[in-house]
């Protein structure tokens, strides 16, 4: 009988090679990052730099709390390369998961081999979802570790929320991804969706930081439901939470459903 | 009487204001190998794809092993082994772990069917799949729907890019897989392959069957296309020789010492074989002409399909 889950699996081990490279890659911003609180966030010296910039130009990075553990790693890691990286690499894989297969002739062959529309959209997201979690998971192991060493004072049940809320805003820009991707068939619509997605998230949520009459837009911002209440400073905000989540979910759904109806052109 | 491995009803496809498949009607007995051909172009992907459901037909049914391939879903398409008309296969991933990939969503494959499928064809599984030739890749495709042994083996252009010797294999594999009790059904835009391996054949062109039948009540070995070369003669010899057994499109001119003739033959060889024989050959070519060529010529004036003349006005229209 057929064996489970072929399509995650395949997914999985075309990937490892990028997966490790991705992680290698947060590792290094971490450790670039991280270990520099004591000496430049830590003592004062930040803070007084960033009274000399402009004040927009402080709330738009996010930097108006750098001087504190959590504000560094915040603005940092969580807020900025973090996910800027994990952005990335989940449109990648969203928009290749189906967009990219059925452009390359693999999805028509899997499909013809019997693997089900549904399943294949369920296990390419599910295939997604467990590479960032990965991601986020390392992130958050390193964090952990170089909270003693780089001085941050960070609660590690807090750390482990910025994450949750890290891999949810990310997976939304790769579910986005997939959903386009599953609707289209074009793998640049993917991509663009994907990175869209991310890109107006973080604007509309820097504008709601410098506009009094912009606050509304946090309603709208991935971006601003991941981080808007701190969780990296006060723990998980499952609001925030469900509603990537609920996003998300309802996005793979859409892929899944898009697939089912659609012909496959490649 | 037992069920059709395929039956189309009226099948249609279209793709936008372009039709591809008109109201195609297929039938393919279990346990035949059943040829599509047609020049590019004619509709053979389209209608092998519906088949698969990797495109849903416009209007019409399709009955696949006795199913709708929609309703059927992935149940139905492990009882089939696809070959798509394009094959493209990518990545660093090794053709044995492809290969393992895709008997795992389909169903189980015997051990040893693998390598000695990749033994008969020359190919080695243990390289990354994108760094195979046209060929090899096409390899790979063969053995990935024939591992399983599937009731129903659906091939789109299957030998394009493999060398005489892998193709003549390849032949073989099919009159086994008939032999086995599957059925094949297999488009070529190569006259002499479906000629070689099927029991019956459907012909199509501009997305209409012009053509179905037995092979042999075809017609389609009957036209040949001759280019000689001869010496010691006269073109006026050679003229007269040849007009005389009724052949087309005869054109003789002199290059040098060497009498120079291309004709078009629609019947029996034989006399224009031993016709040239009375001369000096210095070299002799008999050549299939290419499908569209023929498919026009048999099957565009008769009665219930298409003229040729239609056929050009519908090009003029689309142009």
């Amino acid at each position: 009988m057929p064996e489970p889950l072929p399509v995650f699996r395949r997914a999985l081990s075309e990937s490892w090679r990028s997966l490790l490279g991705w992680s290698v890659g947060i590792a290094a911003a971490l450790l670039l990052y991280l270990p520099l609180f004591p000496s430049i966030g830590g003592n004062g010296q930040m803070q007084q730099m960033l009274e000399t910039l402009p004040p927009e130009l402080v709330k738009t990075l996010g930097y108006e709390q750098i001087g504190t553990g959590a504000g560094y790693a915040q603005g940092t890691f969580f807020g900025l390369i973090g996910f800027l990286l994990l952005t990335i690499a989940a449109t990648a894989w969203g928009s290749a998961a189906i967009a990219g297969a059925e452009e390359t002739g693999k999805l028509e062959l899997a499909l013809a081999h019997g693997a089900g529309r549904v399943q294949y959209a369920l296990e390419s997201a599910l295939a997604i979802l467990v590479r960032l979690v990965w991601l986020g998971g390392v992130g958050a192991l390193l964090v952990i570790a170089l909270d003693g060493p780089s001085k941050l004072g960070l609660d590690p049940g807090n750390v482990l929320a910025a994450s949750a809320a890290l891999v949810g805003l990310t997976m939304l820009s790769g579910a986005f991804a997939l959903a386009v991707g599953a609707l289209t068939g074009r793998r640049s619509f993917a991509t663009a969706a994907g990175a869209g997605v991310a890109v107006l998230g973080y604007v509309t949520n820097a504008i709601a930081n410098q506009v009094e009459d912009a606050q509304w837009l946090r309603s709208v911002s991935p971006y601003a439901w991941a981080y808007r209440e701190n969780p990296i400073a006060d723990g998980a905000d499952w609001a925030g939470l469900g509603l990537l989540w609920g996003v998300s979910a309802l996005l793979v759904a859409v892929a899944a459903l898009a697939l089912r109806r659609r012909d496959i052109t490649g | 009487m037992t069920t059709p491995a395929i039956r189309t009803a009226e099948l249609r496809k279209r793709f936008g204001s372009r039709t591809a498949v008109h109201d195609l009607e297929l039938v393919v007995e279990p346990g035949t190998v059943f040829g599509l051909i047609g020049p590019n172009g004619a509709g053979k992907t389209t209608t092998l794809r519906m088949l698969l459901d990797i495109i849903r037909p416009t209007s019409g049914t399709a009955r696949v092993l006795g199913v709708d391939p929609r309703a059927g879903g992935a149940a139905l398409r492990r009882r089939i082994g696809f070959i798509p008309g394009e094959l493209r296969l990518e990545g660093r991933v090794k053709g044995r772990a492809l290969l393992r990939h895709y008997a795992g969503i389909s169903g189980p494959v015997e051990p040893g069917t693998i390598d000695s499928l990749a033994e008969r064809l020359g190919l080695d599984l243990s390289r990354p799949v994108r760094s195979l030739s046209k060929g090899n890749k096409q390899k790979l495709g063969l053995v990935q729907a024939f591992m399983h042994r599937p009731e129903l083996l659906v091939l789109d252009e299957p030998t394009s890019g493999l060398d005489p010797l892998v193709q003549r294999e390849f032949l073989t594999m099919v009159r086994e897989a008939r032999d086995n009790g599957q059925t094949v059904l297999l488009s070529s835009h190569v006259l002499s392959e479906i000629q070689q391996a099927a029991d019956a054949v459907a012909v199509l062109s501009q997305g209409r069957v012009v053509a179905k039948g037995p092979v042999a009540s075809l017609r389609l070995a009957g036209i040949r296309r001759i280019r000689a070369g001869l010496t010691r003669t006269t073109e006026q010899a050679v003229s007269v020789g040849l007009s005389r057994l009724g052949v087309d499109d005869l054109d003789v001119h002199t290059v040098g010492d060497v009498v120079r003739v291309t004709a078009t033959i629609g019947g029996d060889i034989d006399g224009v074989v031993k016709e040239l024989a009375r001369h000096q050959i210095v070299d002799l070519a008999v050549e299939e002409p290419d499908l569209e060529e023929s498919v026009l010529s048999l099957y565009g004036d008769s009665r219930e399909n298409p003229t040729p003349r239609v056929t050009d006005a519908e090009r003029a229209d689309r142009a």
